[in-house]
């Protein structure tokens, strides 16, 4: 295996390989060898991570990524208040704050970037969705709902891996089914964005209104056969860090980051408070910039993302 | 076929007579049957077969693949559409905006929800809309009223039915009313859960695809039928609205008089947004805020001040409007034609030459001039595709207004059909659907009391005095 000097390695002792390799075999042999996932087909990432077991000599690792919101130097909590928020120091009460991971990466020290497989619970996980839920239901986040997820679980072949990379955003497969009959974590009807044709992919909502960000697909066009083919702005953000150790380390969204360039009481005239989306609304372009979307094109843009940064742990 | 209702054979004190008995003789309720009811019912395995009732001339309307037509989810989806439970602060039902008598719309300019936010719209008309390719003023996207019916209930831009994620007190709500429980079963008896979004949706969907019209004077008067349903002037105004010089008929034609239709067998699907010249606030074309049309979904500036154009049928009832209600009636909504657009003046609110709008559909909104007649021959053409039947079909109407518990047909009185009927339903053999007003207390069962009060009344009448029940 190589080793890089700013990677962490993740490897499992012989002891979890064994038991990793059996749980597999158990599982799949009486269906198809390979099949790592049970889905019945030998996939191009299934053959990735057999040839790095035959090169590496160990099945998938089961990794815990940790997410944390923040509020500057404050954790994020229903009920809180917050002050010195956006240009103007203003300050707000968080009402809601929940947003659609996909396409989750994680980069080794060479730059190569390996699919995490989410663990598929369907309950917070599902396919390649994962949502992450900061509210609790508690007053004033009465829309919500009590459980919380500042985690995403998955499987990664063993590696040295020193980055990631992934979107906020329901892959377009995912975004435009019918939603009445999606599987849990798409069927929480807050998230819902049916008169946009699709989901909310990230939805922060304030008390008082005074800031609300509603990011999601814009523009969506019906085509045949019968449903939604294409989106003039997919504004699926795309969120690139460096020098993260995925064993360790907690990855932070900071809303004191996000609002940090806007002054939130000023709104665009005719405009709703904050952003949704509107490609008219001028609000939208810090927030969708400080997210990871080019507000011009609703392409992602990772360079000038800021909302989420790498938290390092002591060890 | 299922299985229908036997006479009991042998129970002591068998009604004289039988089912068949002739009015104002005693009907005695078989214990044995009554000792069936308090049985656990069986969920019947099959729905039943919906017909529509499709009006001479129409198409039959399309129904979307995974949600077929049945009785049991018409009747259920009746019920939701009329229930106060699918709002958040048990203020509003579907209902509350779209009104049978007023062709399911509200009478207001703007509709307001149920936690007083005003919407940016006009309520749309329901009138026919199992025919309607895109379902909203503006939006080309929702195109199926399972998917539409989550945007009043769930949607916060502006809150309408305020549901929003607060699902799972909704289906505890319904959970909770044994008619819903039963009613549910009996719509999807294949579901391991029944009382779910996708049900709801789908329930309401099917209620909705029933709302049929095509009963108007101006129907029968095409259709040879009755050749005075329409006076002298109102096809007079028939010549002007499908003559070339008043030019309505190009955005407001064909069986449904409307701009798009979609229906079973229809090959090419057209979708319709026009611009018909309401406003111009800026001299370039400029709709207000936030009702510029398909542009506040697509961004496309030709897309400014583009609407669907609504179906015609049952107009009379739908005032006021236009998209956002500003045209109070008909006879403003025809000079607004005439003038090929509205001019609002300098000092009041969205000034503007709207017949200048350059998005506007200049083929066709170019004005008129018009004697008094003819505007009178007009509006009086377009009151006659007012269909009074369908206004005031019961099969439409408030299922939680029950005028006479037990006629299941809305006759007016109860025959001994609907007695049948009532038995098959308290012992499972039919579906509750077969006659939602059997179950006065809404539990879910007929039981003998509701029975013998059907009884009183079929002897009674449904109008007159309504006996108390006996004691047992």
């Amino acid at each position: 295996m190589l080793e890089h000097s700013r990677g962490w390695i993740l490897a499992c002792s012989i002891g979890v390989c064994a038991i990793l390799g059996s749980l597999a075999a158990a599982q799949t042999a009486p269906m198809c060898v390979g099949d790592a996932d049970g889905d019945g087909e030998v996939t191009v990432d299934e053959i990735v991570v057999s040839v790095n077991n035959a090169l590496q000599g160990c099945g998938l690792l089961p990794v815990t990524l940790q997410f944390q919101a923040m509020v500057g130097d404050e954790a994020f909590a229903c009920g809180n208040s917050y002050d010195g928020i956006g240009t103007a120091g203003d300050r707000i009460f968080p009402a809601d704050l929940r947003m659609y991971l996909s396409n989750v990466r994680l980069l080794t020290t060479m730059g190569t970037e390996v699919p995490l497989h989410l663990e598929q619970d369907r309950i917070w996980q599902f396919q390649d969705v994962v949502l992450l839920d900061f509210e609790d239901k508690k007053p004033p986040c009465g829309q919500g709902t009590v459980p919380v997820n500042t985690t995403v679980r998955g499987t990664v072949p063993p590696g040295d891996y020193s980055g990631i990379r992934f979107n906020v955003g329901v892959p377009f497969g995912l975004n435009h089914q019918n939603a009445a009959t999606a599987s849990s974590p798409l069927n929480l009807t807050a998230m819902f964005w049916n008169w946009q044709g699709g989901y909310k992919f990230l939805r922060f909502d304030e008390a008082l209104d005074l800031v609300r960000v509603h990011l999601g697909s814009t523009g969506c066009e019906y085509g045949q056969p019968g449903r939604i083919t294409s989106c003039a702005r997919p504004n699926r953000s795309e969120v690139y860090l460096t020098n993260f150790d995925p064993s360790a380390d907690t990855i932070v969204f900071d809303l004191a980051t996000l609002l940090a360039d806007s002054d939130i009481q000023a709104n665009d005239p005719d405009t709703p408070p904050g952003c949704m989306s509107d490609p008219d609304d001028d609000d939208c372009d810090i927030l969708l910039r400080n997210l990871g979307v080019n507000f011009s094109n609703g392409l992602p843009d990772p360079s000038r993302q800021t909302a989420f940064r790498i938290e390092k742990h002591a060890e | 076929m299922r299985a229908s209702f036997h006479r009991p054979r042998s129970t002591t004190a068998s009604s004289p007579g039988g089912i068949g008995t002739a009015r104002g003789s005693r009907w005695h309720v078989p214990w044995s049957l009554a000792a069936l009811l308090v049985l656990p019912l069986p969920a019947l395995a099959t729905s039943t077969t919906f017909t529509f009732n499709v009006p001479l001339g129409f198409p039959t309307p399309k129904v979307p693949s995974d949600n077929p037509m049945s009785v049991e989810k018409v009747e259920l989806g009746r019920l939701l559409f009329y229930d106060v439970r699918l709002s958040g602060n048990l203020m509003q039902s579907c209902a509350s905006c779209h009104q049978q008598e007023l062709g399911f719309t509200d009478g207001l300019e703007r509709s307001v929800g149920s936690t007083g936010e005003v919407h940016p719209r006009n309520a749309m008309s329901l009138t026919n809309v199992a025919y309607a390719p895109t379902l909203t003023w503006a939006s080309p996207i929702l195109r199926d009223l399972e998917n539409q019916a989550m945007v009043p209930m769930f949607g916060t831009e502006p809150v309408e039915l305020g549901l929003e994620g607060r699902e799972d007190e909704l289906f505890a709500r319904l959970q909770a009313d044994g008619r819903y429980r039963r009613m549910f079963a009996e719509a999807y008896p294949e579901d391991d859960e029944r009382i779910t979004l996708a049900n709801i949706v789908r329930a309401i969907g099917s209620f909705q695809r029933t709302l049929l019209s095509g009963n108007a004077p101006y129907d029968r008067f095409i259709l040879g039928l009755d050749d005075d349903a329409l006076s002298e002037s109102a096809i007079r105004g028939g010549n002007l609205y499908f003559g070339e010089r008043f030019e309505c008929f190009h955005c407001h034609g064909g069986f449904n008089l409307s701009s798009s239709v979609t229906f079973e067998g229809q090959v090419f699907e057209e979708i319709l947004f026009e611009n018909n010249g309401l406003y111009n606030i800026d001299g370039m074309g400029g709709y207000p805020v936030p009702n510029r049309g398909l542009f506040d979904h697509t961004h496309v500036i030709e897309d400014m001040g583009r609407f669907k154009p609504p179906t015609l049928r049952n107009i009379e009832v739908t005032a006021p409007y236009m998209h956002d209600g500003t045209i109070t009636t008909l006879e403003a909504a025809i000079d607004h034609y005439a003038a090929a657009g509205r001019t609002i003046p300098e000092g009041e609110p969205n000034a503007g030459d709207g017949s200048q709008n350059p998005f506007k559909n200049k083929l066709f909104i170019r004005g008129f001039t018009m004697t008094p007649q003819e505007k009178l021959d007009i509006i009086e053409f377009l009151k006659g595709l007012t269909d009074r039947e369908f206004l005031a079909n019961p099969r439409f109407s408030n299922p939680f207004d029950i005028a006479c518990p037990g006629d299941c047909d809305y006759s007016s009185d109860i025959t001994v059909d609907e007695i049948v009927i009532s038995v098959n339903v308290a012992v499972g053999a039919a579906s509750l659907a077969a006659c939602v007003s059997l179950d006065e207390n809404s539990d879910g069962e007929v039981d003998v009391a509701e029975i013998i009060g059907m009884v009183t009344r079929a002897l009674g009448g449904c109008s007159g005095e309504v006996a108390a029940l006996p004691a047992h």
